[in-house]
């Protein structure tokens, strides 16, 4: 179980690096330029939605970006939600 | 599966062209190896280009990354790894390369991942 937490902004190399290594018992929380990456109807937001790991956004990040109206299968969080988060997985891996 | 409790795994992900993030991850590995943590490196995605052999980063007024990358024997750095799809995708030839570094798929970097305590990503 690894919570992966992405700010690099989809079409970046390391966006699609990401998505190829998140599992199923994953957590992905987008973060900084990665919150573009669940813009309703992109193509990364389909591969976000495929790859089966449970989904978040930093909502302060997204909110900044002029990211919204997401997607339902997203959860929002705020900074003390990324603490809690941070506590239920063992490993965080950052890309950026 | 066996976690060494202090093991720790850099995984580095830009080309040596990108800012400093690259020597960023080598240093912090060679810090490691210093203090006597037990530390392993994984060159990800576009990092693995950091493996080309005959770069002349002199040429721009730059230190040598190749050069540090190839004294981490010395430091008894031998936990070395390649992202293999990514090395295929961009036409490397590891033979050329002059670390022992050993190929892994993608479900063997997610394993070795999950054989480290913490994971840091550069």
């Amino acid at each position: 179980m690894i919570l992966h937490t992405l700010s690099a902004a989809p079409g970046d190399s390391v966006y699609l690096d990401c998505l190829r290594f998140v599992g199923e018992e994953d957590a992905l929380l987008l973060v900084g330029s990665g919150v573009y990456g669940a813009l309703k109807g992109s193509a990364s937001e389909a591969a976000l939605l495929d790859c089966g790991a449970r989904l978040f956004i930093l909502s302060a990040h997204a909110e900044a970006a002029g990211v919204r109206n997401v997607s339902g299968l997203f959860t929002m969080l705020d900074m003390a939600g990324f603490v809690t988060l941070t506590e239920q997985y063992p490993r965080q891996l950052a890309w950026h | 599966m066996e976690t060494n409790p202090k093991s720790t795994l850099i995984v580095t992900r830009r080309s040596p062209c990108q800012g400093g993030i690259a020597k960023s991850a080598l240093d912090t590995v060679l810090a490691m190896a210093v203090f006597d943590q037990p530390v392993a490196l994984l060159f990800q995605g576009e990092g693995v280009l950091q493996l080309l052999p005959d770069q002349a980063t002199e040429l721009l007024g730059r230190g040598s990354l190749s050069r540090q990358l190839e004294s981490l024997p010395l430091y008894d750095i031998d936990s070395l790894f390649v992202d293999a799809p990514a090395a295929r995708h961009y036409g490397l030839d590891l033979t050329l390369c002059a670390l022992a570094i050993s190929p892994l798929e993608d479900s063997q970097i997610r394993d070795l991942m999950l054989q480290h305590h913490t994971v840091l990503g550069f």
